[in-house]
């Protein structure tokens, strides 16, 4: 009975769950291609969302049938994941508004943050962020003044 | 709170300058570097002939031309950009057609024609029609002859579709009526590639393409007004009885709150280069066609070119 | 004749030109998202004073250094500096992660010097000859050149086939997205401005390697890569053996990317795809390509390098642009007034062989510079706290990626994709594949719109797909790596039946 109770355990779930998310991928990109004006641009999308749905459908089938060997765990802590993506997104987000530079440095400020496993020192608590702004400063004049990137200028200021 | 009211004291002298600025703008524009942004990737032909003007303005006005790129999405994605740039005078972006009028016209990305102000278009790339120098056909009559006995089998590349290629061959095939096979490639290069490795039995491409493929190419007709300077010996459309003038045209455009005088300023500027011996020169040796469409003449033009495009893409299907 | 044109190259401005132009090309191609193409791009305008031959060699040096310095990326942080180099994150970053960072840096240097002496040296060589290769390429052909790639996909995910192939059709669609490049439609974009130039290659291999990376080292306190304690130097001891192990390796690869280098429709990425594939093919026993076997680094490296000699041979010789870097090489030439073509080698012999020469030098010059360059890289990440790297990191990430069109919806596309191919990940579809997908399926889907209508006008889609010579090649070399691994298997399980 144990081993039964594991078993249903070691299902592959999350490979299920994505391969219907990517089923459902590949109907919405079936329905897109129903609206193409040339027909020449509706036979690739439509064979590759085909071939997504098959090959989802198949691996729903496989993961029913048979036992994947367990997965490893991933350790660590999912806040910290969750806020480095948040962070990038945000500081994207706020860079039409407040600029290239200053959401560079609040987001290299907020992800020190984030990334800090060390205990802090009043060295590092000193030092990091300057280097922090100097990376983000020296970034911002070889792209803008070495390779003339015309880096986002802010609205605000 | 000290720093507080230096940076708004700071603020204020700018806006005051700013000002003062626009007043007398016009007189010494441009006083600094100007971004001329191609909305295609770099090595294009928009790329080259911006290229080809950029020491130009450097020499007639002192400042630097600096191109950039915003590539995407078949120029889209610079275009849909340009009104949300500054309308300092010190921003313009090269514009194209017929790609600012089929683009909007076939679904919505995010600009339309009217949106895009028109400053100045400068030259076009004629339509050609291209064979390999080994080819069967001799002259355009060879390739219409041919048509007509095969229907469909002659093929023809071009750069992709709803491009200056794909309508003239529509309309040159509705003129000669014939059917020819348009087979779209990415970028005109590509095209020639598979003309020269015989992939196809000839291109639609422009006059540039034989003026770098030299003696490896043949052109049967292009589509100009009169007999392009650098090949003298190639006919064009018009003389073989086809009402077929016209190409892949260039020009450049500023963001809409760009004020009139920069706009005129503008445009004088790209005429002036424009009328450059030399620059000339240049262009025609590379098998460009130069023309003048300054800023008080744009809007007739593009309603001229908007109904001819437009008429081709409906009997192509690309647009309902 | 020679000699005079090898001095010419080796004037002391040219000879500086070419040290500056591998260092510069090196430090640029490292930083994620700053591409060869853009490295080439920027110095454009600052050839223009230069007579043609120095305005060459400076191009031709960043280019050059530039493909390489893609591989400190995908070797130290698992994200291609470049897309050539994706191929290097497979054995790369396996071979940093258990502590060979710096040994993987510099074999990645040997492979890329000698992989690009063979470029230049066929280019130097059989130029007009090897040009016919790039018109000898249909539409068909590049289709079942996709074809071949995508089947690399069966060999990278192992024991899981069915979510490799789902990795690869997500890939192929994202490809779709956006305003179509041969056709006149807006695909996949559901009304969505952010969507409508499409899923830039660059920005998405930036996310879905480099994001993932990132998401797990903030997660944990343990190092980035595992540190040896003592100094060792460039480990070139241990590097030279391990190359010459790898010679037939190194020529076959250095090869492929001549060859797929002179396409114009390929490039570097396809050309280290390819050339991985076949050493994984020709994998001895023993040898683990994919969990850090030195063999993948020297393929691909080897053949990204090579690219630069074999994409300029179309560029030289027909005024066909091998790769994106060349289309701006050959646009800086029109500008110069240097007319391309067969008559190039000799009406203006004195400027193509000058350059060829110039070529050699930076890529000699890449050896000593690379691999100062490459140690210092290798230690900065590895010293750098993890407080201090996934910021950096992370900055260059979003820098890098609007870099590439100057669109801040690339930078919200490419951390997006990054959240997604990490959650995928974990569920065991790796990013690989999809990669594989969004860089093979604008190739796939031209050449096979291309190749239809071609077949449909002339009446013969059979002959079309299956009749030509090249494309039958190709076809049966895709047969035989998917199904060679799977005979081997059985017959040595028949050998050893004993065997567990």
């Amino acid at each position: 009975m144990q081993i039964d109770a594991r078993s249903t355990e070691s299902r592959d779930v999350g490979g299920v769950v994505a391969a219907f998310a990517l089923v459902v991928i590949g109907a919405i990109a079936l329905y897109d291609t129903a609206g193409y004006a040339d027909i020449d641009s509706a036979v690739f999308p439509r064979t590759v969302a085909i071939a997504l749905i098959l090959s989802s459908l198949g691996y729903i089938v496989y993961a029913f049938l048979r036992r994947p060997p367990a997965e490893e765990r991933n350790p660590g802590t999912t806040p910290r994941r969750v806020a480095l993506v948040a962070v990038m997104l945000l500081s994207v987000a706020a860079m039409p508004w407040i600029g290239f530079i200053a959401s560079g440095i609040i987001a290299f400020l907020c992800l020190i943050l984030v990334a800090m496993h060390d205990p802090w020192t009043r060295q590092r608590a000193i030092l990091y962020p300057i280097v922090g702004i100097a990376i983000v400063l020296g970034f911002f004049a070889l792209f803008r003044y070495g390779l003339l990137v015309p880096l986002p200028k802010g609205r605000l200021f | 709170m000290k720093n507080c009211h230096r940076l708004i004291a700071a603020g204020l002298a700018l806006a005051f300058t700013a000002g003062a600025a626009s007043v007398a703008q016009a007189q010494d524009f441009p006083d600094k570097s100007v971004d001329y942004v191609i909305p295609f990737g770099p090595g294009g032909e928009s790329d080259i002939s911006a290229r080809l003007q950029q020491p130009y303005f450097k020499e007639k006005y002192g400042q630097d031309m600096v191109i950039s790129y915003k590539p995407g999405g078949g120029g889209a994605v610079g275009w849909s950009q340009l009104n949300s740039s500054d309308g300092d005078g010190y921003t313009v972006m090269g514009i194209n057609l017929p790609h600012i009028v089929i683009q909007p016209a076939t679904k919505d990305v995010g600009y339309t024609t009217d949106d895009v102000t028109g400053i100045y278009w400068f030259h076009y790339t004629p339509d050609a029609i291209v064979v390999p120098a080994d080819s069967d056909f001799q002259s355009l009559q060879d390739l219409i002859d041919y048509a007509k006995e095969n229907p469909g089998k002659v093929t023809m590349s071009g750069s992709g579709k709803g491009t200056a290629n794909h309508l003239a061959s529509i309309r040159f095939d509705e003129m000669a009526d014939i059917k020819t096979t348009y087979v779209p490639f990415k970028g005109t290069g590509a095209a020639v590639t598979a003309l020269l490795g015989n992939q196809v039995l000839a291109e639609w491409g422009y006059t540039t393409v034989g003026a770098q493929q030299g003696d490896k190419v043949r052109m049967l007709a292009v589509a100009m007004d009169e007999r392009h300077p650098a090949f003298p010996d190639v006919p064009t459309f018009k003389e073989l009885g086809f009402d077929l003038v016209g190409g892949a045209y260039r020009g450049i455009a500023v963001p809409k709150d760009t004020p009139e005088e920069l706009r005129q300023k503008w445009s004088d500027i790209v005429g002036s280069i424009n009328a450059d011996e030399k620059f000339k020169k240049q262009m025609l040796d590379g098998g460009f066609a130069l023309i003048d469409v300054p800023y008080d003449e744009v809007p007739a033009f593009m309603e001229k070119r908007k109904a001819e495009y437009l008429k081709a893409a409906k009997s192509a299907g690309i647009v309902k | 004749m020679l000699g005079e044109h090898l001095a010419q190259a080796l004037t002391p401005l040219n000879v500086l030109l070419a040290l500056g132009g591998v260092a510069a090309g090196t430090i640029i191609g490292s930083i994620p998202g700053l591409t060869a193409t853009m490295a080439v791009a920027v110095l454009v305008p600052l050839t223009f004073t230069m007579d043609p031959a120095s305005a060459l060699i400076l191009l031709g040096a960043i280019y050059t250094g530039a493909i390489y310095g893609g591989a400190y990326s995908a070797i130290l942080l698992n994200t291609p500096g470049t897309p050539s180099a994706i191929g290097t994150t497979f054995d790369g970053y396996p071979m940093a992660k258990r502590g060979d960072g710096d040994l993987a840096v510099t074999i990645a240097c040997l492979g890329s010097v000698v992989g690009g002496l063979v470029g230049a040296f066929f280019l130097l060589t059989l130029s007009p000859p090897l040009s016919e290769v790039a018109l000898a390429f249909g539409p068909v052909e590049y289709f079942w050149l996709a074809i071949f790639g995508l089947s690399l996909i069966a060999a990278l995910s192992e024991g899981a086939l069915a979510k490799g192939l789902m990795g690869a059709s997500l890939g192929l669609l994202l490809s779709c997205v956006g305003v179509a490049e041969i056709s006149a439609d807006v695909r996949l974009t559901f009304g969505s401005q952010t969507m409508i130039g499409g899923i830039e290659v660059v920005s998405a291999l930036i996310g879905l390697y480099c994001i993932p990376v990132l998401i797990d080292l903030v997660a944990t306190p343990d190092r980035h890569l595992k540190v040896e304690a003592e100094q060792r130097g460039f480990r070139l001891s241990e590097a030279v053996p391990i190359v010459w192990r790898e010679k037939i390796n190194v020529v076959r690869s250095s090869i492929i990317g001549t060859v797929v280098g002179i396409l114009p429709g390929a490039g570097g990425s396809v050309a280290g795809l390819v050339a991985y594939a076949e050493a994984r093919r020709a994998a001895r026993q023993g040898q683990k390509y994919g969990s850090g076997e030195p063999g993948g680094v020297i393929a691909t490296e080897s053949a990204n390098n090579a690219t630069v000699g074999g994409g300029l041979i179309p560029t030289l010789v027909l005024g066909i642009p091998g790769t994106p870097p060349d289309a701006i090489i050959l646009g800086a030439l029109l500008v110069q007034g240097v007319r391309t073509g067969p008559q190039l080698f000799e009406s203006q012999g004195s400027i193509v062989y000058t350059f060829i020469y110039g070529l050699f030098l930076a890529t000699l010059l890449m050896l000593p510079v690379g691999l100062l360059i490459g140690r210092y890289a290798y230690k900065t990440v590895v010293t750098l706290p993890k407080a201090l790297l996934v910021p950096s990191v992370a900055f260059m990430t979003i820098i890098g990626s609007y870099a590439i069109r100057n669109s801040v919806s690339d930078v919200i596309i490419m951390i997006s994709l990054g959240a997604v191919g990490w959650v995928l990940a974990r569920v065991g579809i790796a990013a690989s594949p999809i990669v594989l997908g969004i860089i093979l399926g604008p190739i796939a889907e031209q050449g096979f719109v291309q190749a239809w209508t071609i077949g449909s006008a002339i009446g013969d889609l059979p002959g079309m797909f299956f009749g030509r010579p090249i494309s039958i090649a190709i076809i049966l070399f895709t047969l035989v790596s998917l199904f060679l691994p799977v005979i081997q298997a059985r017959m040595r399980a028949r050998r050893m039946p004993n065997a567990d």
